[in-house]
Protein backbone atom coordinates (compact mmCIF):
# COMPACT_ATOMS: atom_id res chain seq x y z
CA UNK A 1 0.00 0.00 0.00
CA UNK A 2 1.43 3.33 -1.05
CA UNK A 3 2.09 5.84 1.69
CA UNK A 4 0.77 9.35 1.17
CA UNK A 5 3.51 11.95 1.65
CA UNK A 6 1.97 15.20 0.47
CA UNK A 7 -1.48 16.46 -0.52
CA UNK A 8 -2.49 19.85 -1.92
CA UNK A 9 -5.80 21.05 -3.27
CA UNK A 10 -6.08 23.95 -5.70
CA UNK A 11 -9.23 25.84 -6.68
CA UNK A 12 -9.63 26.66 -10.36
CA UNK A 13 -12.07 29.32 -11.55
CA UNK A 14 -13.86 28.78 -14.84
CA UNK A 15 -13.48 31.39 -17.61
CA UNK A 16 -10.42 32.80 -15.88
CA UNK A 17 -8.04 32.60 -18.83
CA UNK A 18 -5.76 35.15 -17.25
CA UNK A 19 -4.86 32.84 -14.34
CA UNK A 20 -4.98 29.62 -16.34
CA UNK A 21 -1.82 27.58 -15.92
CA UNK A 22 -0.99 28.75 -12.40
CA UNK A 23 -1.93 25.48 -10.73
CA UNK A 24 0.24 23.59 -13.18
CA UNK A 25 3.08 26.00 -12.41
CA UNK A 26 2.68 25.50 -8.65
CA UNK A 27 2.68 21.74 -9.00
CA UNK A 28 5.81 22.02 -11.07
CA UNK A 29 7.52 24.11 -8.39
CA UNK A 30 6.68 21.53 -5.73
CA UNK A 31 7.94 18.59 -7.78
CA UNK A 32 11.06 20.45 -8.84
CA UNK A 33 11.78 21.43 -5.24
CA UNK A 34 11.56 17.76 -4.34
CA UNK A 35 14.07 16.85 -7.01
CA UNK A 36 11.66 14.60 -8.93
CA UNK A 37 12.96 13.42 -12.33
CA UNK A 38 12.44 16.16 -14.94
CA UNK A 39 10.69 13.80 -17.37
CA UNK A 40 8.11 12.88 -14.74
CA UNK A 41 7.64 16.56 -13.85
CA UNK A 42 7.04 17.35 -17.49
CA UNK A 43 4.32 14.72 -17.73
CA UNK A 44 2.67 15.86 -14.50
CA UNK A 45 2.72 19.48 -15.66
CA UNK A 46 1.14 18.59 -19.01
CA UNK A 47 -1.62 16.68 -17.22
CA UNK A 48 -2.22 19.49 -14.74
CA UNK A 49 -2.21 22.13 -17.46
CA UNK A 50 -4.62 20.31 -19.77
CA UNK A 51 -6.92 19.54 -16.86
CA UNK A 52 -6.79 23.13 -15.69
CA UNK A 53 -7.63 24.35 -19.19
CA UNK A 54 -10.60 22.00 -19.38
CA UNK A 55 -11.97 23.45 -16.16
CA UNK A 56 -11.31 27.02 -17.31
CA UNK A 57 -12.94 26.43 -20.70
CA UNK A 58 -16.01 24.44 -19.72
CA UNK A 59 -16.84 24.77 -16.02
CA UNK A 60 -17.55 27.61 -13.61
CA UNK A 61 -15.34 26.05 -10.99
CA UNK A 62 -13.28 23.01 -10.19
CA UNK A 63 -10.57 21.62 -7.97
CA UNK A 64 -7.28 19.96 -8.72
CA UNK A 65 -5.96 17.69 -6.00
CA UNK A 66 -2.31 16.79 -6.11
CA UNK A 67 -1.13 13.81 -4.09
CA UNK A 68 2.41 12.50 -3.81
CA UNK A 69 2.95 9.04 -2.39
CA UNK A 70 6.16 7.11 -2.08
CA UNK A 71 5.20 5.30 -5.28
CA UNK A 72 3.43 7.76 -7.54
CA UNK A 73 2.11 11.22 -8.36
CA UNK A 74 -1.71 11.44 -8.47
CA UNK A 75 -3.83 14.21 -9.87
CA UNK A 76 -7.58 14.33 -9.44
CA UNK A 77 -9.57 16.98 -11.24
CA UNK A 78 -13.21 17.56 -10.44
CA UNK A 79 -15.43 20.19 -12.03
CA UNK A 80 -19.06 21.22 -12.14
CA UNK A 81 -19.04 21.63 -15.92
CA UNK A 82 -21.63 20.36 -18.41
CA UNK A 83 -20.35 16.79 -18.28
CA UNK A 84 -19.27 14.71 -21.26
CA UNK A 85 -21.92 12.91 -23.30
CA UNK A 86 -19.65 10.57 -25.19
CA UNK A 87 -16.47 9.84 -23.29
CA UNK A 88 -14.99 7.63 -26.00
CA UNK A 89 -15.35 10.46 -28.51
CA UNK A 90 -13.86 12.97 -26.06
CA UNK A 91 -10.79 10.76 -25.76
CA UNK A 92 -10.21 10.82 -29.52
CA UNK A 93 -7.32 13.02 -30.60
CA UNK A 94 -8.60 16.07 -32.43
CA UNK A 95 -12.19 15.78 -31.25
CA UNK A 96 -13.22 19.07 -29.69
CA UNK A 97 -16.31 20.98 -28.66
CA UNK A 98 -14.33 24.19 -28.13
CA UNK A 99 -15.64 27.49 -29.47
CA UNK A 100 -13.84 29.45 -32.18
CA UNK A 101 -12.87 31.95 -29.51
CA UNK A 102 -11.04 29.25 -27.53
CA UNK A 103 -9.28 27.99 -30.64
CA UNK A 104 -8.18 31.51 -31.46
CA UNK A 105 -6.45 31.59 -28.08
CA UNK A 106 -4.55 28.44 -28.98
CA UNK A 107 -6.68 25.97 -27.03
CA UNK A 108 -9.41 23.52 -27.85
CA UNK A 109 -7.63 21.45 -30.47
CA UNK A 110 -9.06 18.27 -29.04
CA UNK A 111 -5.80 17.21 -27.45
CA UNK A 112 -6.69 17.85 -23.81
CA UNK A 113 -8.04 14.52 -22.57
CA UNK A 114 -5.97 12.45 -25.02
CA UNK A 115 -2.86 14.28 -23.77
CA UNK A 116 -3.77 13.57 -20.16
CA UNK A 117 -4.26 9.90 -20.90
CA UNK A 118 -1.09 9.70 -22.97
CA UNK A 119 1.00 11.12 -20.12
CA UNK A 120 -0.51 8.96 -17.35
CA UNK A 121 0.33 5.45 -16.22
CA UNK A 122 -3.17 5.15 -14.78
CA UNK A 123 -6.19 7.06 -16.02
CA UNK A 124 -9.84 7.16 -15.12
CA UNK A 125 -12.68 9.45 -16.14
CA UNK A 126 -16.20 9.68 -14.81
CA UNK A 127 -18.74 12.14 -16.08
CA UNK A 128 -22.43 12.85 -15.67
CA UNK A 129 -24.17 15.20 -18.05
CA UNK A 130 -25.42 18.28 -16.20
CA UNK A 131 -23.42 17.46 -13.06
CA UNK A 132 -19.71 17.46 -13.85
CA UNK A 133 -16.61 15.48 -14.62
CA UNK A 134 -13.91 13.83 -12.53
CA UNK A 135 -10.59 12.85 -14.08
CA UNK A 136 -7.99 10.86 -12.16
CA UNK A 137 -4.46 10.47 -13.49
CA UNK A 138 -1.48 8.67 -11.99
CA UNK A 139 2.21 8.68 -12.83
CA UNK A 140 4.43 6.03 -11.29
CA UNK A 141 7.64 7.43 -9.80
CA UNK A 142 9.70 4.58 -11.24
CA UNK A 143 8.15 4.83 -14.71
CA UNK A 144 9.89 6.50 -17.57
CA UNK A 145 8.44 7.56 -20.89
CA UNK B 1 30.61 16.18 -9.02
CA UNK B 2 32.93 19.07 -9.88
CA UNK B 3 31.43 22.53 -9.47
CA UNK B 4 30.85 24.32 -12.76
CA UNK B 5 33.39 26.97 -13.76
CA UNK B 6 32.07 30.49 -14.18
CA UNK B 7 32.95 33.44 -16.37
CA UNK B 8 33.59 35.89 -13.55
CA UNK B 9 34.89 36.10 -10.02
CA UNK B 10 34.05 38.07 -6.90
CA UNK B 11 36.95 40.01 -5.39
CA UNK B 12 36.55 39.58 -1.61
CA UNK B 13 38.74 42.59 -0.86
CA UNK B 14 36.55 44.92 -2.89
CA UNK B 15 33.18 43.39 -1.98
CA UNK B 16 31.24 45.70 0.33
CA UNK B 17 28.42 43.23 0.94
CA UNK B 18 25.90 45.63 -0.60
CA UNK B 19 23.36 42.89 -1.49
CA UNK B 20 22.81 44.39 -4.95
CA UNK B 21 24.20 41.31 -6.71
CA UNK B 22 22.17 38.99 -4.50
CA UNK B 23 18.96 40.84 -5.33
CA UNK B 24 19.72 41.00 -9.05
CA UNK B 25 20.49 37.30 -9.45
CA UNK B 26 17.67 35.58 -11.39
CA UNK B 27 18.49 32.11 -10.06
CA UNK B 28 19.12 33.04 -6.40
CA UNK B 29 22.73 31.92 -6.71
CA UNK B 30 24.26 34.50 -4.35
CA UNK B 31 24.25 34.72 -0.56
CA UNK B 32 25.94 37.42 1.50
CA UNK B 33 27.64 36.01 4.57
CA UNK B 34 29.73 38.09 7.00
CA UNK B 35 29.39 41.06 4.69
CA UNK B 36 30.80 39.23 1.64
CA UNK B 37 29.00 37.92 -1.43
CA UNK B 38 29.34 34.20 -2.05
CA UNK B 39 28.37 32.30 -5.18
CA UNK B 40 26.51 29.00 -5.28
CA UNK B 41 28.18 27.74 -8.46
CA UNK B 42 25.55 25.13 -9.34
CA UNK B 43 22.82 27.73 -9.61
CA UNK B 44 24.82 30.36 -11.51
CA UNK B 45 23.91 30.70 -15.20
CA UNK B 46 26.59 33.28 -16.08
CA UNK B 47 24.11 35.98 -17.01
CA UNK B 48 26.29 38.72 -15.55
CA UNK B 49 23.38 40.51 -13.83
CA UNK B 50 25.50 40.72 -10.65
CA UNK B 51 28.45 42.17 -12.50
CA UNK B 52 26.42 45.09 -13.78
CA UNK B 53 24.88 46.12 -10.47
CA UNK B 54 27.87 45.78 -8.11
CA UNK B 55 28.50 49.27 -6.66
CA UNK B 56 32.04 48.32 -5.61
CA UNK B 57 33.19 46.92 -8.94
CA UNK B 58 34.07 43.72 -7.11
CA UNK B 59 32.78 41.33 -9.76
CA UNK B 60 35.02 40.93 -12.77
CA UNK B 61 34.54 38.97 -15.98
CA UNK B 62 37.31 36.49 -16.61
CA UNK B 63 38.45 36.83 -20.19
CA UNK B 64 41.79 35.98 -21.78
CA UNK B 65 44.74 38.31 -21.54
CA UNK B 66 46.87 39.05 -24.58
CA UNK B 67 49.86 37.51 -22.79
CA UNK B 68 48.07 34.15 -22.58
CA UNK B 69 47.38 34.19 -26.30
CA UNK B 70 50.98 34.98 -27.21
CA UNK B 71 52.03 31.38 -26.73
CA UNK B 72 50.21 30.41 -29.94
CA UNK B 73 52.09 30.60 -33.25
CA UNK B 74 49.18 31.95 -35.26
CA UNK B 75 46.41 34.02 -33.71
CA UNK B 76 43.04 34.48 -35.35
CA UNK B 77 40.37 36.86 -34.05
CA UNK B 78 36.75 35.79 -34.52
CA UNK B 79 34.84 38.99 -33.89
CA UNK B 80 31.25 38.89 -32.73
CA UNK B 81 29.14 40.80 -35.23
CA UNK B 82 28.25 43.12 -32.34
CA UNK B 83 31.80 44.53 -32.49
CA UNK B 84 31.13 46.30 -35.77
CA UNK B 85 28.36 48.47 -34.36
CA UNK B 86 30.41 49.78 -31.44
CA UNK B 87 32.38 52.51 -33.17
CA UNK B 88 31.50 55.89 -34.70
CA UNK B 89 30.42 55.33 -38.30
CA UNK B 90 33.59 56.99 -39.67
CA UNK B 91 35.37 53.90 -38.42
CA UNK B 92 34.37 51.25 -40.93
CA UNK B 93 34.45 47.47 -40.51
CA UNK B 94 37.67 47.56 -42.55
CA UNK B 95 39.27 49.82 -39.94
CA UNK B 96 38.14 47.54 -37.18
CA UNK B 97 39.72 44.55 -38.89
CA UNK B 98 42.94 46.53 -39.37
CA UNK B 99 42.74 47.53 -35.71
CA UNK B 100 42.52 43.90 -34.59
CA UNK B 101 45.56 43.08 -36.72
CA UNK B 102 47.33 46.04 -35.17
CA UNK B 103 46.66 44.47 -31.78
CA UNK B 104 48.65 41.40 -32.75
CA UNK B 105 46.16 39.09 -34.46
CA UNK B 106 47.55 37.47 -37.60
CA UNK B 107 44.12 37.15 -39.17
CA UNK B 108 40.50 38.09 -38.62
CA UNK B 109 37.77 35.59 -39.44
CA UNK B 110 34.43 36.65 -40.91
CA UNK B 111 32.07 33.81 -40.02
CA UNK B 112 29.31 34.74 -42.45
CA UNK B 113 29.60 31.34 -44.16
CA UNK B 114 29.31 29.48 -40.84
CA UNK B 115 26.29 31.61 -39.99
CA UNK B 116 24.60 30.74 -43.23
CA UNK B 117 25.42 27.06 -42.70
CA UNK B 118 23.97 27.09 -39.20
CA UNK B 119 20.85 28.87 -40.42
CA UNK B 120 20.36 26.17 -42.97
CA UNK B 121 20.93 23.39 -40.45
CA UNK B 122 18.38 25.03 -38.13
CA UNK B 123 15.80 25.26 -40.88
CA UNK B 124 16.32 21.56 -41.71
CA UNK B 125 15.98 20.61 -38.07
CA UNK B 126 12.80 22.64 -37.57
CA UNK B 127 11.38 21.12 -40.77
CA UNK B 128 11.83 17.61 -39.43
CA UNK B 129 11.22 18.03 -35.69
CA UNK B 130 8.45 15.81 -34.31
CA UNK B 131 8.91 16.56 -30.60
CA UNK B 132 7.44 19.30 -28.40
CA UNK B 133 7.49 22.90 -29.57
CA UNK B 134 8.97 25.44 -29.57
CA UNK B 135 12.56 24.52 -30.31
CA UNK B 136 14.93 26.91 -28.51
CA UNK B 137 17.98 28.67 -29.89
CA UNK B 138 21.33 27.83 -28.27
CA UNK B 139 23.51 30.73 -29.36
CA UNK B 140 23.07 32.55 -26.04
CA UNK B 141 24.92 30.50 -23.37
CA UNK B 142 22.85 32.14 -20.62
CA UNK B 143 19.48 30.98 -21.91
CA UNK B 144 20.91 27.48 -22.38
CA UNK B 145 22.10 27.43 -18.76
CA UNK B 146 18.79 28.90 -17.62
CA UNK B 147 17.06 25.87 -19.14
CA UNK B 148 19.56 23.49 -17.50
CA UNK B 149 19.04 25.02 -14.08
CA UNK B 150 15.41 26.19 -13.93
CA UNK B 151 13.63 24.40 -16.78
CA UNK B 152 15.18 20.91 -16.84
CA UNK B 153 12.13 19.40 -18.55
CA UNK B 154 12.80 21.63 -21.57
CA UNK B 155 16.36 20.51 -22.36
CA UNK B 156 15.20 18.36 -25.27
CA UNK B 157 13.77 21.50 -26.87
CA UNK B 158 17.22 23.11 -27.11
CA UNK B 159 18.13 22.76 -30.77
CA UNK B 160 21.22 20.52 -30.97
CA UNK B 161 22.90 22.52 -33.71
CA UNK B 162 26.40 23.92 -33.22
CA UNK B 163 26.73 27.72 -32.95
CA UNK B 164 28.47 29.64 -35.76
CA UNK B 165 31.41 30.79 -33.63
CA UNK B 166 32.27 27.17 -32.83
CA UNK B 167 32.09 26.13 -36.48
CA UNK B 168 34.30 29.11 -37.28
CA UNK B 169 36.90 27.82 -34.80
CA UNK B 170 36.85 24.38 -36.44
CA UNK B 171 37.06 25.71 -39.98
CA UNK B 172 39.77 28.28 -39.43
CA UNK B 173 42.01 25.77 -37.69
CA UNK B 174 41.66 23.37 -40.59
CA UNK B 175 42.28 26.07 -43.13
CA UNK B 176 45.29 27.70 -41.50
CA UNK B 177 46.92 24.50 -40.40
CA UNK B 178 46.77 23.26 -44.00
CA UNK B 179 47.96 26.58 -45.43
CA UNK B 180 50.70 27.28 -42.93
CA UNK B 181 51.80 23.77 -42.05
CA UNK B 182 50.99 24.28 -38.37
CA UNK B 183 49.34 21.87 -35.93
CA UNK B 184 45.77 22.91 -35.06
CA UNK B 185 46.79 23.50 -31.44
CA UNK B 186 49.42 26.00 -32.53
CA UNK B 187 46.64 28.16 -33.89
CA UNK B 188 44.56 30.27 -31.52
CA UNK B 189 40.93 31.01 -32.36
CA UNK B 190 39.94 33.88 -30.10
CA UNK B 191 36.38 35.12 -29.95
CA UNK B 192 35.96 38.87 -29.54
CA UNK B 193 33.01 38.66 -27.22
CA UNK B 194 30.16 40.97 -26.24
CA UNK B 195 29.63 39.16 -22.91
CA UNK B 196 31.43 37.04 -20.32
CA UNK B 197 28.91 34.23 -20.85
CA UNK B 198 30.51 33.36 -24.21
CA UNK B 199 33.81 33.02 -22.39
CA UNK B 200 32.36 30.39 -20.15
CA UNK B 201 30.71 28.63 -23.07
CA UNK B 202 34.23 28.24 -24.45
CA UNK B 203 35.85 27.17 -21.17
CA UNK B 204 33.04 24.79 -20.29
CA UNK B 205 30.45 24.19 -23.02
CA UNK B 206 26.96 23.29 -21.75
CA UNK B 207 26.96 20.15 -23.89
CA UNK B 208 30.01 18.85 -22.03
CA UNK B 209 32.26 18.68 -25.10
CA UNK B 210 35.39 20.67 -25.84
CA UNK B 211 35.20 24.05 -27.55
CA UNK B 212 36.88 24.70 -30.90
CA UNK B 213 37.80 28.16 -29.66
CA UNK B 214 40.74 28.92 -27.39
CA UNK B 215 39.33 31.78 -25.40
CA UNK B 216 37.63 35.11 -25.62
CA UNK B 217 38.56 38.75 -25.26
CA UNK B 218 35.90 41.29 -24.38
CA UNK B 219 34.89 43.96 -26.87
CA UNK B 220 35.60 46.51 -24.15
CA UNK B 221 39.19 45.22 -23.95
CA UNK B 222 39.94 45.99 -27.60
CA UNK B 223 37.74 49.06 -28.05
CA UNK B 224 40.17 51.80 -27.00
CA UNK B 225 43.07 50.31 -28.92
CA UNK B 226 41.10 50.07 -32.13
CA UNK B 227 39.89 53.62 -31.62
CA UNK B 228 43.47 54.82 -31.07
CA UNK B 229 44.66 53.20 -34.29
CA UNK B 230 42.12 55.13 -36.31
CA UNK B 231 42.23 58.52 -34.65
CA UNK B 232 43.60 60.70 -37.45
CA UNK B 233 41.89 61.46 -40.77
CA UNK B 234 44.93 59.98 -42.56
CA UNK B 235 44.54 56.71 -40.76
CA UNK B 236 40.84 56.71 -41.45
CA UNK B 237 41.61 57.50 -45.09
CA UNK B 238 43.21 54.09 -45.51
CA UNK B 239 39.71 52.65 -45.75
CA UNK B 240 39.89 52.63 -49.53
CA UNK B 241 43.04 50.56 -49.50
CA UNK B 242 41.74 47.87 -47.17
CA UNK B 243 40.20 44.71 -48.44
CA UNK B 244 36.63 44.43 -47.35
CA UNK B 245 36.04 41.59 -44.92
CA UNK B 246 32.29 41.78 -44.80
CA UNK B 247 30.89 40.92 -48.20
CA UNK B 248 27.17 40.81 -47.51
CA UNK B 249 24.52 41.40 -44.90
CA UNK B 250 24.83 37.88 -43.50
CA UNK B 251 27.24 38.48 -40.61
CA UNK B 252 25.83 41.74 -39.32
CA UNK B 253 22.22 40.63 -39.54
CA UNK B 254 22.95 37.94 -36.95
CA UNK B 255 23.70 40.61 -34.37
CA UNK B 256 20.19 41.99 -34.50
CA UNK B 257 17.90 39.98 -32.25
CA UNK B 258 15.44 39.17 -35.01
CA UNK B 259 18.33 37.77 -37.02
CA UNK B 260 17.01 34.25 -37.39
CA UNK B 261 13.38 34.98 -38.23
CA UNK B 262 14.15 35.56 -41.88
CA UNK B 263 15.58 32.11 -42.46
CA UNK B 264 12.67 30.10 -41.15
CA UNK B 265 10.28 30.74 -43.99
CA UNK B 266 6.74 29.63 -43.20
CA UNK B 267 7.58 28.33 -39.71
CA UNK B 268 6.15 30.19 -36.74
CA UNK B 269 9.00 32.11 -35.15
CA UNK B 270 9.35 34.29 -32.09
CA UNK B 271 12.21 36.33 -30.69
CA UNK B 272 12.60 37.35 -27.08
CA UNK B 273 15.38 39.39 -25.46
CA UNK B 274 16.09 40.40 -21.87
CA UNK B 275 16.42 37.79 -19.15
CA UNK B 276 13.19 38.73 -17.32
CA UNK B 277 11.26 38.40 -20.58
CA UNK B 278 12.94 35.10 -21.38
CA UNK B 279 11.91 33.79 -17.94
CA UNK B 280 8.29 34.83 -18.57
CA UNK B 281 8.24 33.12 -21.94
CA UNK B 282 9.92 29.96 -20.58
CA UNK B 283 7.32 29.86 -17.78
CA UNK B 284 4.59 29.92 -20.41
CA UNK B 285 6.27 27.20 -22.46
CA UNK B 286 6.63 25.02 -19.40
CA UNK B 287 2.93 25.42 -18.65
CA UNK B 288 2.22 24.11 -22.13
CA UNK B 289 1.46 27.44 -23.78
CA UNK B 290 3.12 28.72 -26.97
CA UNK B 291 3.03 25.28 -28.56
CA UNK B 292 2.19 26.82 -31.90
CA UNK B 293 5.55 28.65 -31.98
CA UNK B 294 8.04 26.37 -33.74
CA UNK B 295 11.31 28.16 -33.08
CA UNK B 296 12.17 30.59 -30.33
CA UNK B 297 15.24 32.75 -30.58
CA UNK B 298 16.18 33.88 -27.09
CA UNK B 299 18.85 36.21 -25.78
CA UNK B 300 19.47 37.10 -22.16
CA UNK B 301 20.61 40.62 -23.02
CA UNK B 302 18.17 43.31 -24.00
CA UNK B 303 18.32 43.80 -27.75
CA UNK B 304 20.40 40.63 -28.20
CA UNK B 305 24.20 40.36 -28.25
CA UNK B 306 24.63 44.07 -29.03
CA UNK B 307 23.44 44.61 -25.45
CA UNK B 308 26.12 42.35 -23.95
CA UNK B 309 27.85 43.45 -20.77
CA UNK B 310 31.26 43.72 -22.42
CA UNK B 311 30.04 46.04 -25.17
CA UNK B 312 30.81 49.73 -25.03
CA UNK B 313 28.18 51.72 -26.87
CA UNK B 314 24.49 52.00 -26.01
CA UNK B 315 22.47 49.04 -27.32
CA UNK B 316 20.07 51.12 -29.37
CA UNK B 317 22.75 53.35 -30.85
CA UNK B 318 24.63 50.18 -31.82
CA UNK B 319 21.54 48.74 -33.48
CA UNK B 320 21.02 51.95 -35.40
CA UNK B 321 24.60 51.86 -36.65
CA UNK B 322 24.28 48.22 -37.66
CA UNK B 323 21.13 49.01 -39.61
CA UNK B 324 23.08 51.75 -41.39
CA UNK B 325 25.96 49.38 -42.15
CA UNK B 326 23.48 46.80 -43.43
CA UNK B 327 21.95 49.33 -45.82
CA UNK B 328 25.33 49.76 -47.49
CA UNK B 329 25.89 46.05 -48.06
CA UNK B 330 24.60 43.88 -50.89
CA UNK B 331 21.84 41.43 -49.91
CA UNK B 332 23.41 38.48 -51.67
CA UNK B 333 26.93 37.34 -52.07
CA UNK B 334 27.28 34.66 -54.75
CA UNK B 335 30.66 33.55 -53.39
CA UNK B 336 29.11 32.96 -50.00
CA UNK B 337 26.21 31.03 -51.52
CA UNK B 338 28.60 28.79 -53.41
CA UNK B 339 30.71 28.16 -50.32
CA UNK B 340 27.62 27.29 -48.25
CA UNK B 341 26.45 24.93 -50.97
CA UNK B 342 29.81 23.19 -51.04
CA UNK B 343 30.27 22.84 -47.28
CA UNK B 344 26.70 21.99 -46.28
CA UNK B 345 26.90 18.59 -47.88
CA UNK B 346 30.28 17.78 -46.31
CA UNK B 347 30.13 18.89 -42.70
CA UNK B 348 28.32 17.96 -39.54
CA UNK B 349 26.48 20.69 -37.69
CA UNK B 350 25.29 18.74 -34.68
CA UNK B 351 26.29 19.76 -31.18
CA UNK B 352 29.15 17.56 -30.03
CA UNK B 353 27.31 16.46 -26.90
CA UNK B 354 23.89 16.49 -25.29
CA UNK B 355 22.77 19.30 -23.04
CA UNK B 356 21.44 17.76 -19.83
CA UNK B 357 19.77 19.26 -16.75
CA UNK B 358 22.18 20.49 -14.09
CA UNK B 359 21.77 18.88 -10.67
CA UNK B 360 20.96 21.85 -8.47
CA UNK B 361 18.27 20.74 -6.06
CA UNK B 362 17.98 18.55 -3.09
CA UNK B 363 20.73 16.04 -2.70
CA UNK B 364 18.92 14.00 -0.04
CA UNK B 365 18.28 10.59 -1.55
CA UNK B 366 15.12 9.51 0.26
CA UNK B 367 11.90 11.01 -1.10
CA UNK B 368 10.23 10.88 2.30
CA UNK B 369 13.08 12.93 3.76
CA UNK B 370 12.80 15.43 0.94
CA UNK B 371 9.08 15.89 1.55
CA UNK B 372 9.85 16.39 5.23
CA UNK B 373 12.39 19.03 4.31
CA UNK B 374 9.89 20.78 2.06
CA UNK B 375 7.30 20.84 4.84
CA UNK B 376 9.93 22.23 7.21
CA UNK B 377 10.69 24.90 4.63
CA UNK B 378 7.02 25.85 4.43
CA UNK B 379 6.82 26.07 8.21
CA UNK B 380 9.89 28.35 8.38
CA UNK B 381 8.53 30.50 5.57
CA UNK B 382 5.21 31.00 7.36
CA UNK B 383 7.03 32.33 10.40
CA UNK B 384 9.04 34.88 8.42
CA UNK B 385 7.91 38.51 7.90
CA UNK B 386 7.81 38.19 4.09
CA UNK B 387 9.60 41.52 3.52
CA UNK B 388 12.46 40.06 1.47
CA UNK B 389 14.77 42.60 3.14
CA UNK B 390 17.81 40.46 2.43
CA UNK B 391 19.53 41.21 5.75
CA UNK B 392 19.80 37.49 6.49
CA UNK B 393 22.01 37.22 3.44
CA UNK B 394 19.47 35.42 1.25
CA UNK B 395 17.56 37.22 -1.53
CA UNK B 396 14.07 36.46 -0.25
CA UNK B 397 12.27 35.00 2.76
CA UNK B 398 11.45 32.01 0.58
CA UNK B 399 15.08 31.31 -0.26
CA UNK B 400 16.04 31.83 3.38
CA UNK B 401 13.41 29.28 4.46
CA UNK B 402 14.89 26.83 1.97
CA UNK B 403 18.41 27.45 3.26
CA UNK B 404 17.22 26.91 6.82
CA UNK B 405 15.42 23.68 5.92
CA UNK B 406 18.52 22.42 4.14
CA UNK B 407 20.73 23.39 7.05
CA UNK B 408 22.88 26.05 5.34
CA UNK B 409 21.32 28.91 7.36
CA UNK B 410 20.00 29.32 10.91
CA UNK B 411 16.68 31.00 11.82
CA UNK B 412 18.62 33.39 14.07
CA UNK B 413 20.16 34.96 10.97
CA UNK B 414 16.83 36.77 10.44
CA UNK B 415 16.96 40.17 12.17
CA UNK B 416 13.33 39.78 13.24
CA UNK B 417 14.30 36.85 15.43
CA UNK B 418 17.64 37.98 16.77
CA UNK B 419 18.95 41.21 18.29
CA UNK B 420 22.36 39.63 18.11
CA UNK B 421 22.08 39.47 14.33
CA UNK B 422 21.18 43.16 14.18
CA UNK B 423 24.17 44.02 16.34
CA UNK B 424 26.41 41.99 14.10
CA UNK B 425 25.08 43.74 10.98
CA UNK B 426 25.70 47.15 12.62
CA UNK B 427 29.31 46.15 13.17
CA UNK B 428 29.73 44.93 9.61
CA UNK B 429 28.06 47.80 7.84
CA UNK B 430 28.23 50.87 10.14
CA UNK B 431 31.76 50.26 11.44
CA UNK B 432 31.33 52.50 14.45
CA UNK B 433 29.29 55.23 12.70
CA UNK B 434 26.95 57.15 15.02
CA UNK B 435 23.27 57.75 14.20
CA UNK B 436 22.45 61.23 12.80
CA UNK B 437 20.92 63.67 15.33
CA UNK B 438 17.11 63.66 15.68
CA UNK B 439 15.54 66.90 14.45
CA UNK B 440 13.50 68.62 17.15
CA UNK B 441 9.87 69.39 16.44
Amino acid sequence: MAEELLRKTFQVRGRDFDKAGETAAEIKQILKGLGIDSGLIHRAVVIAFEAEMNVVMYASEGTITFVLTDEDIRLEITDNGPGIENIEMALTEGFSTASDEMREMGFGFGMGLPNIRKNSDGFNIESQVGVGTTVAAMIGLDSSA
Amino acid sequence: MPEPTHGFRIDEQKCGGHLACMRACPTQAIRVKEGKARLLPRLCIDCGSCLQVCPSGAIQATTRSFAEIDKFKYKVAVPSPALFGQFPLVISPEHIVAGLQGLGFDAVWDFAVELALVNRAILDYVDNWQGPHPLLSVSCPVTVRLVQVLYPAMVEQLIPIEVPRELAGRELKQKYSAELGLAPDEIAAIYITPCQAKTISILEPAEGAESNLDGAIGISDVYNDILALTRTPEERGMRASLKSLIGSVELLRWSTSQGQGRILGHHRYMSVTGLSNVVQVFDDIEKGKLRNIEYLECHACWGGCVGGNLTVDNTYVTLSKIHHLLSELPDDDPRLEAEVERRYAQESFSLKGRVTPRATENTVADLKERVKQMKAQEAVFKALPGLDCGLCGAPSCKTFAKDVAEGSARPSECVFFSDQRLKQLRQTYLRGKKPPPESKP
